[in-house]
């Protein structure tokens, strides 16, 4: 079995679904696609307080 | 979605506003008192939808003096602010004057944050002087222009930033110009990727 990952594969594809969602983005009305959007990126946003680095630590792994 | 694109201006109206973009516009709203600037990068293409998180905005702004410099620094402090780089103001100030980028979070978080840097290229210049508006229903944000957008993600070309221009691009369509994207790539000598982009 090949287990080699083909990356320019997996962006194609990735790039299909961001293609597809955009679609939609653009037939639905604002307060539909907006109030998902908002709810996806408030979960993330509530949970980056979980994030117990240091602002010492962040600059260093965001430098790597 | 409901866009219109006027002059600099391009209004997205009943937009569901997210705690992200209510971080972005409360910082701004104390920015703009000092200096100009413009959103680039990763946070343009979720404005307009690209449901993706970030943990950084990044913010070009203009080259302003250390006073000014100190005035924002300590109204950001009063407001509950703080920089992950460094605590001193003086030094915060030198880093921006070495081309270096700073930090700005909630205080005691730090994630998200937004980036600040001095402008230093031209295209950096363009941004700032030729930005857009996106205008909400309480609020407009500046934003890069969307040709120079798509093409700078094209340049850094991480997967994420690809798939950013690939959005912003099916977005907008007709109201892009291919000419200045084509323009941007090759100041920026991006090669023609197979990407599935008309350019």
């Amino acid at each position: 079995m090949d287990s080699k990952f083909d990356r320019e594969q997996n962006l194609k594809e990735r790039l299909n679904f961001v293609r597809y969602y955009a679609k939609w983005v653009k037939t639905v009305p604002n307060e539909i696609w907006s109030q998902q959007q908002a709810e996806f990126i408030d979960s993330l946003f509530d949970n980056a307080k979980n994030f117990s680095l240091t602002p010492e630590k962040y600059l260093k792994t965001i430098r790597r | 979605m409901d866009i219109e694109i006027e002059a600099e201006n391009i209004y997205l109206k009943n937009k569901v506003g997210s705690k992200l973009d209510l971080f972005v516009v409360d910082f701004i709203n104390i920015l703009k008192k000092y200096m100009d600037y413009v959103v680039v990068s990763g946070y343009v293409s979720i404005l307009f939808g690209r449901s993706r998180g970030t943990e950084d905005i990044d913010l070009l702004i203009n080259k302003i003096d250390m006073n000014t410099f100190l005035k924002f620094h300590n109204e950001l402090i009063e407001k509950n602010y703080w920089f992950l780089n460094a605590e001193n103001p003086i030094e915060l100030f030198g880093m921006l004057e070495d081309e270096l980028a700073i930090r700005v979070a909630v205080k005691d978080t730090v994630i998200p944050n937004i980036e600040l840097k001095f402008v230093k290229s031209q295209l950096d210049r363009i941004s700032l002087k030729e930005h857009k508006v996106a205008q909400l229903d309480m609020y407009g944000i500046n934003i890069s222009p969307l040709e120079l957008q798509i093409a700078f993600k094209l340049y850094l070309g991480s997967d994420k930033d690809i798939e950013d221009a690939a959005y912003l691009y099916e977005i907008f369509g007709v109201h892009l110009s291919k000419f200045k994207i084509k323009h941007f790539m090759d100041i920026l000598g991006v090669k023609r990727g197979d990407y599935g982009f008309e350019i």
